[in-house]
């Protein structure tokens, strides 16, 4: 038994509000959870040794504001260390968006939460036990929420901390919600997310985990589509000491689209671990994953991208591809394709390869004039890029171009 | 500016280039026209230096220098631009990054200072408008869900932006349209300056009469079979490739 999750079960016992009836539910079934080992699946290839016996202050006292991005217009709620700091009441809102906290008793809360995601995620019971702040974001049916929703979550130094984020959209609602994660020092931040999407609505969901350093974030975020509902998720992540987050995307209901692109950049002996689970419920949904990944020196990442078509979920087409780059031998990755295909009248394709350069694209650069060295970086680097090309929101396409671009380059340089 | 004598080149176990020879001076256009098969395209990639374009003998000289010892970045850097008939897609690089890179690379090699993203970007505006494409696509992945004619454009565009000595256009006109035609022939015509040459690969007269050549050259089974003025070129619009007892095959490559 870890010291660590001891103690997080100590501490639940005292939490006490509207949803502790709930929580207790969670308690219960992370009671029953042994703390993961090398033989346990889900973490095989990641080791939980810089949690099992950690011990961080639960508060802080840090003031953070949320990092301007050129061009985005966004309603921002900001997260320090746990905190919510923004005032809700504050807020200008567009009609039909609502946004709560978690401590307000409502009933699209009671409704979202721990309702999406699946409860055999460790870190996903400890959140539901110990996060008592959250946000809640409901968006009302037929609404259409121009306006980007960001929470920022920040965690600073020598702090653990715990968060939630829940998110309704209504019948033909259309909103964009962004979870901006980052974090440099020691810290251990869990940060979880649903989102029950109704018939027809639409979510363009980003999330980005740019922890790095000594920061360790384990979170997720977990999507339930109803009939003809849509969602473009993009994910984008770092290392740092240990990032590990898992996505479950689950058709609920008939004729869904999931797109979901995600890309890792690891500097040199970083961890980065992301499970993705795709379940197909019903039929005729379609899902496209694609995973981009480009490995610093000594980092080790970790994939794993299960497809689940259960039995009724006929005329399924699911796509998942992962690619990975490593920039040195001393780096490593670990992906793992899972496919369980129930139906018999289904399209699905899963591939997992490490990248190499593509010839003809290489002679075009050349052909230009550009040095090999240099054109092996552009394509290297430019199949991550495309992940974020491939982001319907320009603003955040342009803010986060540079920063990885710079962060790639300092990558090559170490390797 | 290029001479190339008695060249053989292969792909793979096939020789396509059985004893070429060509001379090109300062400032001249030349047409290489013939059958699909003849080893049009093939000429350029063993000019650009193609992995697996592999010279059996002959020589190239380009400015005075072995253009075959020189690596395909080199020879660029030295002046020689080709054209793709079918330019590749590169979806996570995007043009304005590709094209930055590659006129600094050229400028260095001319021993000029690289442009500022300012200037940089003045630039590409310019040749933007020049070929008719919109601005927007310098943000997109190269050639990334372009056109034919968008991606002919782009290659047109590069030759605006790259100033080279000498550029080969390997069949900038197929798949285009009068309209496009004429922005791809505008956008080469006003790069003829006297000094920078021209060699361009093409199936069909067509392109020649908005390019107007000083001297067509045709090219069957891999050498050139017969060379002229522009008139030569109508001389195959009329009668066809019949005339060089070939079949007409597709074309390697």
């Amino acid at each position: 038994m870890s010291q660590w999750l001891a103690h997080v079960i100590e501490r639940a016992a005292a939490v006490d509000d509207w949803l502790s009836p709930v929580r207790a539910e969670a308690l219960a079934k992370l009671k029953e959870q042994s703390w993961p080992g090398r033989r346990t699946e889900a973490w095989r290839y990641t080791s939980l040794h810089a949690v099992e016996d950690l011990s961080l202050p639960t508060e802080s006292n840090a003031e953070a504001e949320a990092p301007a991005i050129k061009g985005l217009d966004a309603i921002d709620l900001v997260f320090v260390d746990g905190r919510l700091t923004s005032d809700l009441a504050a807020l200008n809102l567009p009609e039909g968006l609502t946004i709560r906290s978690l401590t307000d008793k409502s009933d699209i809360a009671e409704q979202v939460f721990t309702q999406v995601k699946p409860s055999h995620h460790l870190f996903g019971l400890v959140n539901d036990v110990l996060a008592t702040q959250g946000i809640v974001i409901d968006v009302a049916p037929n609404a259409t929420i121009e306006r980007p929703i960001r929470v920022v979550n920040f965690a600073t130094d020598n702090v653990e901390s715990h968060t939630r984020v829940l998110v309704s959209l209504g019948e033909n609602a259309k909103a964009t919600v962004i979870e901006h994660g980052s974090g440099t020092g020691h810290s251990l931040n869990t940060a979880f997310a649903e989102y029950d999407i109704a018939d027809n609505a639409r979510l363009e969901h980003y999330r980005f985990a740019l922890h790095q350093g000594e920061a360790i974030h384990v979170g997720g975020s977990h999507f339930k589509l109803a009939n003809k509902s849509r969602l473009n998720s993009t994910l984008i992540g770092y290392g740092s000491q240990l990032t590990r987050l898992d996505v479950d995307i689950i058709h609920a209901g008939e004729h869904a689209h999931a797109k979901f692109n995600n890309a890792y950049l690891l500097a040199p002996k970083e961890h980065f671990d992301l499970h993705s689970t795709i379940e197909h419920a019903m039929p005729n949904g379609t899902t496209e994953e694609n995973a981009r990944g480009i490995i610093g020196d000594k980092a080790k990442a970790v994939f794993n991208g299960r497809i689940h078509i259960h039995r009724d979920a006929q005329k399924t087409l699911a796509e998942l591809n992962n690619r990975n780059l490593l920039l040195s031998r001393g780096a490593q990755i670990n992906t793992k394709p899972e496919l369980e295909i129930y139906a018999d009248d289904v399209q699905c394709a899963h591939g997992a390869t490490v990248a190499e350069i593509d010839e003809e694209a290489l002679y075009y650069l050349l052909t230009r004039g550009i040095d090999k060295q240099k054109a092996l970086v552009m394509l290297n680097f430019g199949f991550v890029q495309e992940m974020v090309f491939d982001m319907p929101n320009e603003a955040l396409a342009e803010w986060l171009q540079p920063i990885l671009k710079q962060r790639f380059e300092d990558m090559m340089e170490r390797s | 500016m290029l001479t190339i004598k008695d060249l053989h080149a292969r792909v793979e176990e096939k020789t396509i280039i059985k004893g070429l020879n060509l001379e090109i001076k300062p400032g001249e256009v030349h047409a290489i026209m013939g059958p699909n098969g003849a080893g049009k395209s093939t000429l350029g990639y063993v000019l650009s230096g193609r992995d697996g374009y592999e010279v059996e003998q002959g020589e190239v000289t380009f400015n005075g220098a072995n253009l075959l010892d020189m690596e395909v970045e080199e020879r660029a850097q030295a002046g020689l631009f080709l054209a793709f008939q079918y330019p590749v897609e590169i979806p996570g690089v995007s043009n304005m990054e590709f094209m930055k890179e590659s006129v600094n690379a050229m400028r260095k090699a001319r021993g000029e200072d690289e442009l500022s993203s300012a200037e940089f970007l003045k630039m590409a505006k310019e040749a933007c408008k020049q070929v008719n494409l919109p601005l927007d696509f310098l943000k997109r992945g190269v050639n990334e869900g372009f056109s034919g004619g968008e991606k002919k454009r782009n290659e047109i565009m590069q030759l605006i932006m790259l100033k080279p000595k000498l550029a080969i256009l390997d069949e900038s006109d197929s798949g285009l349209d009068v309209d496009a035609l004429q922005v791809v022939a505008n956008g080469v015509n006003s790069q003829r300056d006297g000094e920078r040459s021209f060699i361009v690969v093409t199936h069909y007269q067509r392109l020649l009469d908005f390019i107007e050549p000083d001297y067509v050259h045709i090219l069957a089974q891999g050498k050139i079979v017969k060379s002229g003025g522009p008139e030569l070129a109508k001389e195959v619009e009329a009668s066809g490739y019949a005339w060089l007892g070939q079949a007409d095959e597709g074309e390697k490559a």
